[in-house]
């Protein structure tokens, strides 16, 4: 059953892709306006400033990394280099870089721009989030310590030749293809005002940018792909308020929309508008988790209970409105380590009553759940658990804070429970770590899950150098994770971009649904923008 | 006048202060920071290493008196601090915003002014009449409207229904993506305004000079025209300075919905990044603008109303 | 000739505003009596969004909660934000004021100072700082909303001080052996009673329609207990799904908040017939 909605949803998101290439000559010019839904304004336009989706919505036009993810065929890709070979020890690779691409001040790009690049996130005086993929490269954390100039895991062969040397035994696009990773030309980048006038490699240059409400970039001829991008103009436009988004979007004022779950019921009811409607099973797992400071939920059977409790399919089919897919463990179905034999918790009151009363609470008991105001995995959902837990004898007490707050307070660890959203990918070994015991709360385990069996398949896995062994490994640990329950299963996201019919190309990136590599994309002669 | 001005100005200055003050050590307890804001995408924590290098660079972990030192004095310097988020000078980050909210805020006044002082004489010169019924349920119905619900419902109707106006955006800059966040903006100071504008020329009609001047056989018209006006006027002034300072630091809510590019949007966004620099310097600038229109009601008074000077 | 007329009208909006708060009072004392159900924990996810009908009198919301019986419980909460928070802005605004004016000198200026930075500063952004600081929920709330407007009840309460101190009266009560206390609230406060309620039952209705923009904001209640700001901002995405969800809570707004308008103006020309031009 599972499986075949599976298949239906990804038949699905097919026809959706299928209908929006029907038209198969891309048409030069015109206007794309894509909307950036998730705050009031842009943080930054320097891609190494910021690690946050929204502003990665403008970076992708204007900015390449050095590797990309590939929607079609559901994988990473090299975008700025044209082939890689890997040393015997899988330690050292050697980059043939493009000799095509060239910055928007037209300057070609060389292997010097992605060591001054590297260098420049590694710069110890400055708190530029992708340091953490970059450390990746043997002799970046001396460069971060203040100890050396230099990145020694960096060698330049020729202009167009890159050996990078890494530390561990890892898929290096995992790290690189990340925006904050982006590759910035030396001379423009060390200006002071480069965040207000962005150089970069992509298929946009910057044309203007009104804070709060648009940042409008236009064809960059010399882009690398030939005959790409498409469009004359590529508008962002903010809109974070849902409700104004959808009227826009009805209005034709926007080509792009991202839809929550009430809009996505009425966009489906819609015989027009359900025709222009892109889902993706994004790799983001939404749960709640349990901090085992709290004493009842240091018993694997209470979380367990938990987990049988919740109708968690009831939840996401009539308050998500289906736009989820419910969880099974931590790992999401994209992934590779995902086990498609196992099956979610089942909704069994009476089993839960039972392990609680093992457990020694027979009569329940009480917690504080911190939660969010998220419509997806905030409040909505936390008060649509507690009639359900209540008929189990827990009792729920929601506290209410800002999502700002919510890392805070996971670090800290003085919650009883949260429920949160987390990246669950690509990286499915990456994604493990947060349930690694060496790994501090601080860096990501919340639930200070420490469990020997499960350190010795993730450290058994990172020594892997077979994918399909390696896979296995973790696939054994993603199951390990799902009996011991440090959280409530709750659902992955099923993000969900609404669009014209006029727009043509967009891509159903599980990465983040937002992020489109905006030199696929073309829209028809019936748009109303000029 | 130049008293009157001197006279704002030793006022102006400890409020100035003061706001300074209260707004470094309201934000400074403010649970969550922005470096650990940064993760509420849940795209992945950023690592521990960074966070403490990025807690430095911003001097989030120097103590309390030493920061609000450094930041008073950066102040008298004219320089509010680097934004968190952009890493751009704050000045410049909000000085994109001034002229947005500036135009917002002209624009709902104007509406205000326009449509509630003409409410506001209407309903006065015939009261207890329909025209004086409908126009004060009309106003107080203003006042009753949740700001939110009448921009959603404005852009429903307009935008979406009738299609007659954008829905949402600064878009050219031009006017017609202006009227609605306007009207959203100004239907509550409109209302007040109707009420006080009736209220005042209703005292006025009922003083002792305007019987006197009807008495001696004034016409009506002249009576209405220069006597009631004129008086009325100092008041209505009052109200539009009151409401027009405030109305930038109103008009969050109605920037929020319409996406309009101004201070209170900034702010907003501020606060829940928690950008302090960004959110320290909206305030100020809205508590300027405050302190301004109500510096230049002052002036005004004595322009329309020689007396005040004697009064106070 | 035109007054008699004015005091009718006077009297009606009384009437009409008195009856809406009224009816709002007593939807909130007897809540527990009429609703239908819990507001919070009689959810059913299968009675989702079901329309307003013989069932559900005023629809379900997305979690299959009567709203009928929330906005009745509702009625509690947005009630109690608004006279709570004007209860704390009386008391701060009006002890401030009576002391500034009675004792003067530096303590006066101190207020003084302290109301001109309370006028600067938005009221709302006001609210908004403080509901980041201590976090969603109530008790925030009526801490945002009652410490943030208290400048106007202040100014009066000051005002009325100074005029009685001019005219001798405070003078003669300290020749009879009056103490300072006595007078301020013997001889001072009843003077003021009348515009202070008035800016009391207008500043209710402003402070029902913050608690919705808070909400809207992202900075409101805390649930899952409803309130009718945090109903109609949550309701804010469905609207055209399921506008019952905010056309309900919307109206329980609009009339409270008009009638506390109406009951403040009425009882302007009752109480306070002298100021009606004095205040904003």
């Amino acid at each position: 059953m599972r499986k075949l909605m599976w298949l239906a949803v990804s038949a699905a998101a097919m026809l959706a892709a299928a209908a929006a290439s029907a038209q198969t000559t891309p048409r030069k010019g015109g206007t794309i306006r894509m909307t950036a839904p998730y705050a009031a304004s842009f943080g930054s336009l320097d891609p190494h400033a910021t690690p946050r989706a929204q502003d990665d919505i403008v970076n992708k036009a204007m900015h390449r990394t050095l590797y990309n993810w590939d929607t079609a065929q559901n994988k990473l890709v090299l975008e700025l280099a044209k082939s890689v070979s890997v040393s015997g020890d899988g330690l050292v690779y050697t980059y043939k870089l493009r000799d095509d691409a060239y910055f928007h001040n037209g300057r070609k790009m060389t292997a010097d721009d992605l060591i001054w690049s590297y260098t420049r996130i590694m710069d110890g005086s400055k708190g530029f989030p992708g340091a953490r993929y970059i450390r990746l490269i043997k002799g970046a954390i001396d460069v971060e310590k203040g100890q050396a100039k230099e990145i020694s895991g960096l060698r330049k062969i020729d202009d167009n030749t890159l050996e990078i040397t890494i530390t561990d035994r890892v898929e290096p696009g995992y790290y690189l293809f990340s925006g904050t990773t982006a590759i910035l030309p030396k001379e423009e980048a060390s200006k002071p005002d480069f965040a207000s006038h962005p150089v970069g490699l992509g298929p946009f240059k910057f044309k203007e940018h009104i804070p709060g409400s648009r940042v409008v970039m236009e064809r960059f001829d010399k882009f690398y792909k030939p005959g790409k991008p498409y469009a004359d103009t590529l508008q962002v436009l903010i809109m974070a308020e849902a409700a104004a988004r959808d009227v826009a979007f009805r209005n034709k004022e926007i080509d792009t929309s991202i839809l929550g779950p009430a809009q996505y019921v009425a966009y489906r009811a819609d015989p027009q508008l359900s025709k222009g409607i892109l889902e993706v099973a994004e790799m983001f797992t939404r749960s709640l988790q349990f901090n085992p400071a709290f004493k009842p939920f240091a018993d694997k059977r209470v979380r367990q209970a938990v987990n049988y409790a919740i109708d968690s399919d009831l939840i996401i089919k009539r308050l998500v409105k289906d736009k989820a897919y419910r969880a099974v463990s931590w790992l999401p179905p994209s992934s590779a380590a995902f086990d498609k034999t196992m099956k979610p918790y089942a909704h069994d009151p009476e089993k839960a009553k039972k392990l609680l009363a093992e457990a020694g609470y027979p009569n329940g008991f009480e917690f504080e759940l911190t939660t969010s105001q998220n419509e997806s995995w905030g409040l909505p959902i936390v008060e649509a658990i507690m009639p359900m837990l209540a008929k189990v004898g827990i009792k729920v007490k929601p506290k209410l804070v800002e999502a700002t707050v919510l890392t805070e307070i996971l670090m800290k660890g003085e919650h009883q429970s949260l429920i949160s959203s987390s990246l669950t990918g690509p990286d499915s070994l990456a994604t493990l770590r947060a349930f690694y015991s060496k790994t501090p709360r601080t860096a990501g385990n919340y639930t200070s899950f420490n469990n020997p069996q499960f350190d010795k398949l993730l450290d058994d896995a990172a020594q892997e150098g077979n994918a399909d062994k390696r896979n296995d490994l973790l696939k054994k640990a993603n199951n390990l994770l799902y009996d011991e329950a440090p959280v409530w299963f709750f659902n992955y996201n099923k993000a969900v971009l609404a669009h014209q019919p006029w727009i043509h190309g967009l891509q159903a990136n599980p990465t983040e649904i937002t992020h489109q590599y905006p030199e696929d994309i073309w829209v028809d002669d019936k748009s109303p923008a000029k | 006048m130049l008293l009157v001005l001197g006279r704002r100005l030793a006022n102006v200055i400890p409020t100035l202060l003061a706001v300074v003050a209260l707004v470094f050590l309201l934000f400074s307890v403010l649970p969550g920071s922005f470096i650990s804001g940064m993760n509420e995408d849940g795209r992945g924590a950023i690592d521990p290493a960074v966070m403490e290098r990025m807690r430095k660079e911003m001097g989030l972990d120097d103590p309390l008196p030493e920061r609000f030192a450094k930041y008073v004095i950066s102040i008298a310097q004219g320089d509010l601090g680097r934004s968190f988020r952009t890493r751009e000078p704050v000045t410049r980050l909000i000085g994109v915003r001034v002229w947005p909210s500036l135009k917002l805020v002209f624009a709902a006044m104007s509406f205000a002014i326009l449509v509630g002082v003409t409410l506001g004489f209407v309903a006065a010169l015939r009261p207890g009449s329909l025209v004086d019924t409908i126009s004060m349920v009309f106003a107080i119905s203003g006042l009753s409207l949740s700001q939110f619900w009448f921009g959603l419902m404005l852009m429903y109707l307009f935008a979406l229904q009738l299609q007659w106006l954008p829905s949402f955006g600064y878009g050219d800059g031009g006017i017609r993506h202006l009227i609605l966040p306007a009207i959203a903006l100004g239907v509550g100071p409109m209302a007040l305004l109707a009420r006080t504008t009736r209220a005042a020329v209703l005292d006025v009609l009922n003083a002792d000079f305007v019987r006197t001047a009807r008495s001696k056989g004034m016409s009506e018209r002249r009576v209405v025209s220069w006597h009631v006006l004129r008086n009325a006027l100092v008041l209505v002034v009052t109200i539009v300075g009151l409401q027009f300072g405030s109305l930038m630091g109103a008009a969050v809510v109605v920037e929020k919905l319409f996406a309009w590019p101004g201070v209170g949007s900034l702010l907003v966004d501020s606060v829940f990044q928690r950008d302090m620099p960004a959110v320290q310097g909206c305030i100020l600038m809205i508590v300027l603008f405050f302190l301004a229109i109500n510096t230049l009601v002052d002036i005004a008074y004595v322009a329309i109303d020689p007396r005040i000077r004697y009064r106070r | 000739m035109r007054m008699p007329r004015l005091r009718l009208k006077g009297g009606t909006s009384l009437w009409i505003g008195g009856t809406l708060v009224a009816v709002a009072i007593a939807v909130a004392v007897a809540a527990p009596l009429i609703a239908r159900t819990d507001p919070v924990m009689d959810a059913n996810l299968m009675n989702a969004e079901i329309p307003p009908g013989l069932e559900f009198p005023f629809g379900t919301d997305a979690q299959g909660r009567d709203i009928y019986s929330r906005i009745v419980y509702g009625a509690r909460i947005s009630l109690t934000v608004g006279i709570v928070s004007q209860i704390l802005n009386s008391l701060i605004g009006v002890t401030l004021g009576l002391t500034a004016g009675y004792w003067g000198g530096w303590w006066d200026d101190v207020v003084t100072g302290l109301t001109n930075l309370m006028l600067a500063i938005p009221s709302l952004i006001f609210a908004l700082a403080i509901m980041a600081i201590l976090g969603p929920g109530l008790s925030s709330l009526l801490a945002a909303l009652g410490l943030t407007a208290w400048s106007y009840s202040c100014r009066i309460a000051r005002a009325q001080v100074l005029s009685l101190k001019s005219q001798g009266y405070i003078q003669a009560a300290r020749i009879l052996g009056y103490g300072d206390l006595r007078i301020m609230f013997t001889q001072v406060l009843p003077n003021i009673l009348g515009p202070l309620i008035v800016i009391a039952t207008l500043g209710m209705g402003g402070a029902i329609l913050s608690e919705a923009a808070l909400s809207f904001l992202g900075l409101g209640i805390r649930p899952p207990f409803p309130s009718w700001g945090s109903m109609l901002s949550e309701a804010r995405d469905q609207i055209t799904t399921a506008p019952w969800l905010s056309v309900f809570p919307g109206l329980a707004i609009f009339f409270t908040v008009l009638g506390l308008n109406l009951l403040g103006d009425g009882l302007r020309d009752i109480l306070d017939p002298q100021s009606t031009t004095r205040r904003t």
